[in-house]
């Protein structure tokens, strides 16, 4: 097979243990992404998300691998979400070989439930697909019935012929009328029923009088309506009407599609450590916490909680925008979602279920969707005068026209209500800022305030605070002093290998940054308030010495060794003092660089923070802030971002989401860093996932971006009614072209609009627009 | 030109036919991955 790139990259395999495909043909697991086939008794049909798949060939490859297994009866697959629809009997057929299958192909897959519930949408979507294709296909059909009439001299056509294209055109125009129209039909009758005017009531009346007219015309040439006929109006109105729809519902559809993404990530098993020591496979809604569980490598982590044994390095991606994996042992905490790479490791449940980190952004993901900006409330307010206005102007036209016969002011007043139709102007607010906030939580920020995004874009100051904000919530090791003749990193690694077996803060700190060069400890002890001792090995398992770790007095060191009042750590072998290892708050690797694109966007950047003046102020010079503020209380941060609105300045607030809780809530807009609380208590607009401080500049940035578009977008439509509804008003324009106009003015706000969905990625190079990563990332 | 009486109306038959097959592949699915049928052909099975 030639073409066959998947088997030929063996990059497409994720790992994926098998007793979770056996796990699955349990009917109570099954049940979750099955149901029964409709008119066919005994068959079921399931979905999967396939894993590793990137072009459209591997969509094939995937159908084959499962539709030549027994007992499975259609296979189809999606490539551009990369899922399958598989038809299978119970009688004959497993999950678990289906799975084994595309493993052999190369694939992964995990079950896609949600995709059960998503029935109703993809029906929705083809019935609007079905009506755009119809309406598209008759339009075209009555252009070419209506060219002889534009283009011949008069007389040139015989009446017969005239009045048979007529008839031609009426039969192909009364199925987008009956079939393509009927959303806006049921939507005006909806809005009459409620005593209100939407958008759809002049849209609907427009195309009824159209329709109407040309009927008549059709039926009878000779009437008081002449033998005018608008049918090639009313179809291409119609067709880019829905245009527009199409296009703002596949927008709507990306954004859930991130969403549904993210809920398939939860493998559906993980092993469970029984109490005598034992492990079983339990599914992972019956977790919970304290539970002992072992994530092997490629397993998706189940659930919050922290390692007990094992190292490994995890892919947080997906939930954080964190592209590198994460190195996590002992004593680190796991999320929920993320992936496990490399290693083995025990994980103590801390939370479960909806409990997880990973629930709440869900959560939080659902709340922002909904919710609806502000300026588009406000075009909602003004659009039911704005509307009755465009109703009486069409009447008015119409019968000033009217002397000059009835057929001519009925065109005037189909003009009106077409042209005047506010669908770019609706269009444009909503549409702008769906696509930012689907762009922006593929980078890793969560929207939780759609209308912060336009307070954003003018915001002029940033204030950070500092720690769990522009450091994270551990230490780091900031300087290395050694013996004469011992070489600094070899001590960290020495250090680290006995660090690791301890929970000490410090410990912790000089185990995360140190690498792991091989050395091995044994006989470790931990002696409370002094430090940790222990024989250490080379990796050769040659030279073996022992080494202690703790303070200075536990580690003979001479004085000076550390600055005093700082926080520092020692290590001595057998023949006395060998390094010191000073901690201080660990600044985020990006602070600095995000700080700099900050400032080069023209903000003002400000530090506050509760610590120590000393500290705060060595912390800022390192970040790069010039104006750093230490030993603030609450009431005392409350009371600096009060002055700087007093003096008209714009804030935003950056802080870890809880504790400034007060202060998020008076700055002009408020983000916090996911990574240092719970989500769900998190109260900002705005939650960065990643801990990536650069996701800010990126954030502020995109929402200028966003308010100007959605300006040009605003600019655009209401510069567009003000032209053409006089002109229509004045008869001087044909109902044909302010269809034209009126779905041009849609189409030009939704494209407008879609560029939204790209932004420029935190790392600086441009991000896809496609659905975000799956599980399908490979370990480097 | 009498034959326009014949071909507008069979014109018009043929549309509404199309229409048909349109709406046959769209409630197929043949619209939700159209990159992969292109390629299909290339597959030797």
């Amino acid at each position: 097979m030639p073409f066959d790139t998947a088997s030929t990259d063996p990059g497409c395999a994720p790992e994926a243990p098998a007793g979770d495909w056996l796990a699955l043909d349990d009917p109570q697991e099954w049940a979750g992404f099955s149901r029964p086939v409709r008119d066919r008794e005994g068959w079921q049909e399931s979905y999967l998300a396939i894993q590793g798949m990137h072009c459209a060939a591997c969509a094939l490859t995937v159908e084959q691998a499962l539709a030549h297994l027994p007992g499975v009866d259609g296979v189809q697959v999606n490539g551009a979400s990369a899922t399958a629809r598989v038809t299978w009997s119970p009688a004959v057929s497993r999950p678990s070989q289906w799975l084994a299958a595309l493993r052999r192909a190369g694939y992964g897959a995990v079950p896609a439930g949600d995709l059960v519930d998503a029935v109703a949408r993809l029906k929705e979507q083809r019935l609007l697909l079905w009506r755009w294709l119809v309406a598209g296909f008759c339009m075209m059909q009555v252009m070419m019935y209506a060219w002889p009439a534009y283009v011949a001299e008069p007389g040139e056509i015989t009446p017969d012929i005239a009045s048979l294209l007529r008839w031609a055109s009426w039969v192909l125009t009364l199925p987008v009328v009956l079939f393509s129209c009927w959303p806006f039909f049921s939507a005006a009758l909806r809005d009459l029923r409620h005593r209100t005017v939407g958008m759809d009531v002049p849209v609907a009346l427009g195309i009824a009088i159209a329709f109407g007219a040309s009927t008549a015309a059709t039926f009878d040439p000779a009437g008081v309506l002449g033998a005018e006929v608008w049918f090639d109006s009313v179809t291409m109105f119609v067709f880019f009407l829905l245009s527009g729809r199409l296009l703002e519902q596949r927008l709507r559809d990306r954004t859930a599609g991130s969403l549904e993404a993210l809920m398939r990530r939860l493998p559906q098993t993980i092993e469970r450590q029984r109490a005598d020591g034992s492990f079983e496979r339990v599914p992972v809604r019956r977790l919970a916490a304290r539970d002992l569980i072992r994530v092997l490598p490629g397993e998706v982590v189940p659930a919050d909680g922290q390692v007990l044994e094992g190292e490994t390095r995890v892919d947080e991606s997906l939930l954080t925008g964190e592209s590198r994996p994460l190195r996590r042992g002992a004593g680190q905490p796991v999320i929920a979602g993320s992936q496990n790479l490399d290693g083995v490791v025990l994980v103590r449940v801390e939370r479960a279920g909806g409990d997880t980190r990973f629930a709440g952004i869900v959560a939080l993901m659902e709340q922002a969707s909904v919710e609806k900006p502000r300026l588009a409330r406000i075009a909602d307010r003004i659009a039911t005068p704005f509307l009755l206005a465009v109703l009486a102007a069409a009447a008015g036209a119409a019968a000033w026209w009217w002397a000059g016969g009835p057929a001519h002011a009925l065109g005037v007043a189909v003009a009106v209500l077409i042209v005047t139709c506010p669908c770019a102007l609706s269009l444009a607010t909503p549409a702008a800022t769906l696509a930012a906030a689907g762009a922006l939580a593929r980078q890793g920020v969560l929207v939780r305030r759609l209308q912060a995004l336009e307070s954003c874009a003018v915001v002029d100051t940033v204030v950070f605070d500092k720690t769990g904000t522009l450091t994270h919530d551990r230490m780091g090791v900031s300087a290395t002093r050694v013996r004469a003749g011992v070489d600094a990193d070899e001590a960290l690694a020495l250090a680290a290998s006995l660090a690791r077996h301890s929970l000490h803060p410090a410990s912790r700190a000089i185990a995360a940054v140190a690498g792991n060069a091989g050395w091995t400890a044994a006989e470790v002890a931990e002696l409370a308030g002094r430090g940790v001792q222990g024989r250490v090995a080379a990796p050769d398992g040659a030279l073996s010495r022992g080494l202690r770790l703790g303070s200075a007095g536990f580690c003979e060191a001479p004085a000076g060794a550390a600055q005093a009042g700082r926080p520092a750590a020692h290590l001595a072998d057998e023949s006395g003092w060998l390094a010191s290892f000073e901690l201080d708050e660990a600044l985020r690797p990006d602070a600095a660089a995000a700080v700099a694109a900050l400032q080069a966007q023209g903000l003002q950047v400000r530090l506050l923070s509760g610590d120590g003046d000393g500290a705060v102020q060595r912390l800022a010079r390192r970040a790069g802030i010039a104006q750093a503020h230490g030993d603030c209380s609450p009431e005392d941060k409350l009371d600096r971002i009060r002055r700087l609105q007093e003096g008209g300045q714009r804030v935003v607030m950056v802080g870890d989401g809880v504790n400034d809780g007060p202060v998020l809530a008076r700055a002009d807009v408020s983000v916090a860093m996911g990574d240092a609380v719970p989500l769900a208590q998190a109260r900002s607009d705005f939650v960065v996932l990643g801990g990536q401080l650069r996701a800010v500049s990126a954030l502020l940035a995109h929402a200028r971006r966003t308010r100007r578009i959605v300006r040009q977008n605003l600019a655009w439509a209401a510069a567009y009614n003000a032209i053409c509804v006089p002109l229509a008003v004045a008869g001087w324009m044909p109902p044909w072209l302010a269809g034209l106009g009126m779905a041009a003015s849609s189409l030009l706000v939704v494209a407008n609009s879609a560029r939204l969905a790209r932004i420029a990625d935190v790392g600086g190079q441009e991000a896809a627009a496609g659905p975000p990563p799956l599980a399908a990332r490979q370990p480097a | 030109m009498d034959i326009l009486f014949i071909l507008i109306p069979l014109s018009v038959a043929l549309a509404l036919l199309i229409l048909g097959a349109l709406g046959w592949a769209v409630w197929r699915g043949q619209f939700e991955g159209v990159d992969a049928e292109g390629e299909r052909i290339l597959h030797s099975d």
